[in-house]
Formats: C-alpha cells, sequence, structure tokens
C-alpha cells in the first residue's frame, strides 16, 4: 500500500508541473473538439491528432495524448446524446437513451450525468491501474515467445467474439489485418515482402494510414450515403447539474458500470467495446421498470458511460504492463511511445518510473479537466453541432488530410489513405466491420515476431505452444470464447446484446 | 440436381472478394522464401494467412449458397468516390502550391459529394477552414506543412 502512495505521488509530482498540466488541458480541449464532429471517434481524433505532439518530452506527449484520448471519447458521448450519431461502437449505447432525454429537454442532465459518471470511473480505474501495474508487471517477466504469441491469440479470438456481426466475417478481417501486417521488410531477414518495389511500403503499411481511412474518411463515406436523420437538438438543454433525485437513481448504474468496463477493460482483445453494451444490459435487467428504458432513463445514460470511460482507462493495463495493445487506441499510443524512444513493455515501469506514473496521474487529472472544461463548454459544442452536415463533412475532410499528411510529411500516405478508404467502404457494404481487421494489424508484427522465435526456440515444434501451461491455458481460453460464441444458443443472446434497441 | 441458387447476395460478393485477395496475396508472396516450421522464412506467415483468408472465402462462398442472407444493397459510388479524390486532389497539390491552394480544393471538390451543397457558402467556408488550419497547424504547431510554393517565386 505504501508502495502505491509512494508511485502515486511520484506520478503526481510530474503530472503537477505547470507545463505538463497545461498540456493535458490543451489534449483535453482539443480532443474533445475534434471528437464532438459527427461520425469521428477516438481513433480518428487521435490519428489527426498525434503530429501534435511530436515536437514534446515524452512525457508530455504521453499525457496530453492521454487527454486527447479522453476528450474525443467525452466528445463522442456529447455528439451520442445531442446530435444520435455515435461517433464509434462503444458510444451506441448512450444514444438510445442519452437522446431520448435531450428530446425531452434534459440533455444537460444526460451531459451532466455522463461526465459526472466518467469522472468517478476514472478515479476508481487509475487506482486499478496503479494497483494491478505492479503485479501484472513481475508476471509479464515470465512470458516467454510462445506464452505472448498465445496472449495476442487468445486477444484475437476476444476481439472476433467482440465483434459484430458475423463471426465468420470478423475472423476473415483479423486474419485481413495479421496479412496487411506482413507488407514490409521482414524483421529477421530483412526481405521486401510484397511491397512491389514501392519503397514507402517498405517500412510497412503505416497504422495511421490504415486508421485514419477505415475510421476517418470511411466513415465520412458512409454518413454520406445513408440519409441520416440529423436532428441536432433545438430549444433547452436544461440544468447541467442533474437533480438530486437523478443523482441518486443514477448511483447505483455508476457504480456497476465502473466495475463492469473495468473487468472488461482489461480483457485484451478490444474487450473495452463490451463494457457499455453489458453495462446497459445490467440495468435494464434489474430495473424495477425495464420499459423506462429507451424512453430517456438516465441510468442508461450513467451506467454505460461510467463503464465506457472505466473500460477506456483501464485498457491501458495491457498496454503499460505486457506491452501488447488491446485495441486500435492504444496501438496509436504504441506508435507513439516508439516515436519518443519508448518501447511498451514491463520494463517501462522500471527504466521510466516517472513516465510511467506520471502517465497514470495524469489520467485522474484529465478526467477531472473534462468535468471542469466540458460543463461550461456545452453551449459551445451545441453550437458546433449545429453547423450542417453539408458544410461540416468537407472539413473534416481536410482537416483529416492534415493530419495524415502531417505524421510523416508524405503525400504518398495521403494517396494511400483515400485508396484504404474507398476499400473500407465496400468493406462495410459487404458488412465486414472493420475494428477487427485493425487489431489484427495491430497485433500482427507482434505475434510474428514472437511465433517465429518460439519456433526457432524449439526447434519447429508446435507442441510448445501446449507444453509450457500459460500458453495452453491462454490457448484454450481462446478456444473455448470462439467455440461458445458459435454455439446458437449464445449466438443470438451476442446478436440481442449488439442490437438492443 | 437441382439448380444452384444463391440465398445470400453479400455473402457471396464478401467470400468472393476474399477468395480474390487470397489468391493476390499468395502470388504476391510466391519470391519469399517459406522455410522450415524451426527456421519459418520471410514467406511463412503470409502465405499460412493468406489461406486461412481463402478459406474463410470459400466458407462464406458456401454460406451463401445455403444460407440465406442480406441482399447486397444499393451502392452509391458517387459520393465516395468523390470524396476519395478529393483526398487524391490533396495529395497532388500539398508540396506545390501548398495549403493554401490544397486546402480549398479538397473541401470543393468532396463539396461536390452531397447534393445539399451550396456553392458560394462552401467556397467561403472552404477559404476560412483552410485559415484555421494553417493557423493551427502552422503558425501554432510549426508542423512543416507547405502553406504556398509557388516555385521559383515564392515560399511560404
Amino acid at each position: 500500500m505504501s508502495l502505491l502512495l509512494s508511485n502515486l505521488s511520484l506520478g503526481f509530482s510530474v503530472a503537477f508541473t505547470l507545463h505538463n498540466l497545461a498540456l493535458c488541458f490543451v489534449g483535453c480541449l482539443v480532443g474533445t473538439l475534434i471528437g464532438v464532429l459527427p461520425g469521428i471517434g477516438p481513433i480518428a481524433t487521435i490519428t489527426m491528432l498525434l503530429p501534435i505532439t511530436f515536437g514534446l518530452p515524452p512525457v508530455g506527449a504521453l499525457i496530453m495524448l492521454a487527454g486527447i484520448y479522453y476528450g474525443a471519447q467525452y466528445g463522442g458521448s456529447t455528439t451520442a446524446i445531442l446530435v444520435n450519431i455515435p461517433g464509434e461502437v462503444t458510444s451506441v449505447v448512450t444514444t438510445l437513451d442519452g437522446h431520448q432525454m435531450a428530446r425531452q429537454g434534459r440533455a444537460g442532465a444526460a451531459l451532466g450525468i455522463a461526465a459526472l459518471g466518467s469522472f468517478f470511473a476514472g478515479c476508481v480505474a487509475t487506482l486499478i491501474i496503479a494497483g494491478l501495474a505492479v503485479p501484472l508487471t513481475r508476471l509479464a517477466l515470465l512470458f516467454g515467445p510462445a506464452e505472448y504469441a498465445a496472449l495476442m491469440t487468445a486477444g484475437l479470438a476476444f476481439a472476433v467474439v467482440l465483434a459484430r456481426g458475423s463471426i465468420l466475417k470478423s475472423i476473415a478481417m483479423v486474419v485481413l489485418g495479421l496479412l496487411l501486417s506482413t507488407v514490409g521488410n521482414d524483421l529477421e531477414t530483412g526481405a521486401e515482402r510484397m511491397t512491389f518495389g514501392v519503397s514507402s511500403l517498405s517500412d510497412g503499411i503505416d497504422f495511421a494510414v490504415l486508421a485514419m481511412g477505415l475510421f476517418g474518411f470511411a466513415e465520412v463515406m458512409r454518413n454520406l450515403t445513408v440519409d441520416q436523420a440529423r436532428g441536432v437538438v433545438h430549444g433547452k438543454i436544461g440544468n447541467l447539474l442533474p437533480s438530486r433525485a437523478e443523482l441518486r437513481q443514477s448511483a447505483g448504474p455508476v457504480v456497476r458500470g465502473t466495475l463492469v468496463g473495468a473487468i472488461l477493460g482489461i480483457l485484451p482483445g478490444n474487450g473495452a467495446v463490451l463494457g457499455p453494451f453489458a453495462s446497459y444490459a445490467l440495468e435494464k435487467k434489474i430495473a424495477r421498470d425495464p420499459g423506462r428504458f429507451g424512453q430517456g432513463a438516465i441510468e442508461g445514460v450513467a451506467g454505460p458511460e461510467s463503464a465506457n470511460n472505466a473500460g477506456a482507462q483501464t485498457s491501458f493495463i495491457p498496454l503499460l504492463t505486457l506491452g501488447i495493445p488491446p485495441n486500435a487506441v492504444m496501438a496509436l499510443m504504441v506508435g507513439a511511445m516508439t516515436i519518443h524512444g519508448i518501447v511498451p513493455g514491463p520494463l517501462v515501469m522500471t527504466r521510466n518510473a516517472s513516465l510511467f506514473w506520471g502517465v497514470i496521474a495524469s489520467m485522474w487529472l484529465g478526467n477531472l479537466m473534462l468535468l471542469v472544461i466540458n460543463l461550461p463548454l456545452i453551449g459551445a459544442w451545441v453550437r458546433l453541432l449545429k453547423v450542417p452536415y453539408r458544410l461540416m463533412y468537407p472539413a473534416i475532410v481536410l482537416v483529416c488530410c492534415v493530419g495524415i499528411y502531417s505524421v510523416n510529411n508524405s503525400p504518398g500516405d495521403v494517396l494511400l489513405t483515400s485508396g484504404v478508404a474507398l476499400f473500407g467502404y465496400a468493406a462495410s457494404r459487404l458488412g465486414f466491420e472493420s475494428a477487427p481487421l485493425l487489431l489484427g494489424f495491430v497485433l500482427g508484427r507482434l505475434l510474428e515476431e514472437n511465433l517465429r522465435r518460439a519456433l526457432a526456440i524449439s526447434r519447429g515444434d508446435l507442441s510448445v505452444f501446449i507444453h509450457r501451461p500459460v500458453s495452453a491455458w491462454l490457448l484454450l481460453t481462446g478456444v473455448v470464447v470462439l467455440v461458445v460464441a458459435v454455439l446458437p444458443a449464445i449466438r443470438t443472446r451476442r446478436e440481442q446484446v449488439f442490437v438492443e434497441e | 440436381m437441382s439448380r444452384v441458387r444463391v440465398r445470400a447476395p453479400q455473402d457471396l460478393v464478401a467470400g468472393a472478394s476474399l477468395l480474390a485477395i487470397a489468391v493476390f496475396a499468395i502470388w504476391a508472396s510466391a519470391p519469399l522464401s517459406g522455410g522450415r516450421l524451426g527456421a519459418p522464412g520471410p514467406g511463412f506467415l503470409p502465405r499460412v494467412l493468406a489461406i486461412l483468408l481463402g478459406l474463410c472465402g470459400v466458407a462464406l462462398v458456401g454460406r451463401s449458397l445455403v444460407r440465406s442472407g442480406e441482399a447486397l444493397g444499393r451502392w452509391s459510388w458517387r459520393g465516395p468516390g468523390l470524396i476519395a479524390l478529393a483526398v487524391v486532389a490533396f495529395a497532388l497539390t500539398i508540396r506545390v502550391p501548398g495549403l493554401a491552394v490544397a486546402g480549398p480544393l479538397a473541401m470543393l471538390v468532396a463539396g461536390a459529394a452531397s447534393p445539399e451543397t451550396r456553392w458560394r457558402e462552401l467556397a467561403i467556408f472552404s477559404l476560412g477552414t483552410t485559415a484555421v488550419c494553417i493557423a493551427l497547424f502552422r503558425s501554432l504547431l510549426h508542423l512543416p506543412i507547405p502553406v504556398l510554393v509557388l516555385p521559383g517565386l515564392f515560399t511560404l
């Protein structure tokens, strides 16, 4: 316990410098600003804003990125409540009751409880991360290549199960993501793989290009073809602070949502996505009057929003302790860390202790700032959302272009992104989801590296993955998860969870 | 034997596309050495993955003939095509003549993707947005984005 406290105080001493506070503030503000734009979720936002952290020292850059992340997430919820357009999968649930509340003139209360719930979840999740970091890092040091490969495989199995729609298609997307990750120079021999002599491909396809194409531009393309009823809430926003009765109603959902989200967030393979859905289903199940859900029940906003934020934060755990990004956002964090010369993994905590704890402390600070920044600024966001989409989307296209160009100062990247975007649009029309592809891509290089190392150590004996207990258990978990998901009974349940309308 | 009927056109096209990608990947990774299991070469994983992808494709095609599913739906390529074109236009003009031209150009091309666009409004708005981008990314964040480059005459 005293170790935990001394670690946290080290963290706060780093985060509480004027410079880092300012970066955290700017990150939250800019993240919210971009995140509020309809159809732009955290992935596109972070990709777009990644270049602005290039000139900063590593701690500052990570603190700012974390701020951007929370800001983008909160901005997404704001859009979900006010415009009924979810910026990403996790805010889908918020549109159900949040937008109904907004229509009833209670938008303020919905936004307020989302912020308060997120703040509570953020506080708890920060403590969980701080508490789990040390033991998990020790565990990570016992991991060999076989265990790492098995863990990532299990993570990908989770990602397949947690994606929406057809399981077969999700598997295909994961495999395609892995395949795309093999483009570029081979790690061991340096041989050019599937680059067709294009020099910009020899370092592999840039993650930012893929992420921006699939989640920035393709989203704009989809929004254009789907004729959406975009009713920004007119009329009054109402009081931002929820009434006492509403607070009492929300307390339980916030606590339960936080726990559900925090636990799911730790799972490798984008478990955080499931948090809001699980929390919503739970609240609906235990509610005295489930009929109110979908009609503007504040519990339906409080629970999922807390789960969302808790999961968003605990998904840092696999990254910080094992060096494995559990979802696309964390993969961007890996990219950012690598740019600043930090290799994510168990060694970060010992080698860069002040960075590690500084980032953790700034997570809590970021949540606090969101509360402070956003409550007064909601009026500004509403005005921003009233800009018609016909003007909004060309601006989104431009900002995305500038963002992707700035990552490497390369017009070639921008060209490639347009191709990826068309592919993403076609894929979504064919019922494929982009999230599993991105995760497969993210884990691909790490997976291949560890797989080949494990095989080299065992001299080509595949049984190494089964003979080592940890790896065997991880693989078994992955298989069980996949098999269970294919079972008919669970499959219909799964569909219900994701439809939930 | 009864005639084969397509029950899920979307799955059929999806599966066929996966197969095409798989075949392409197998062809593209053909020159790479596969190595042995004990010492996997650079071509080992790409080939395994391409085969897996192909199997997914076959399964989808097979399923589309057995289980009914979604129709292909209407595909509108005009909007997405113009968005992609806007991005291409940006890529081609960002170095020379720079963001001052690439910005409004990309926004105007993108604007053509929506039937609701009002041109005069968009033209003014695109100049404003570009100015904000220049102020934010270049002046405030000092990113090396070319603002206006006229070869031999002017560089900003």
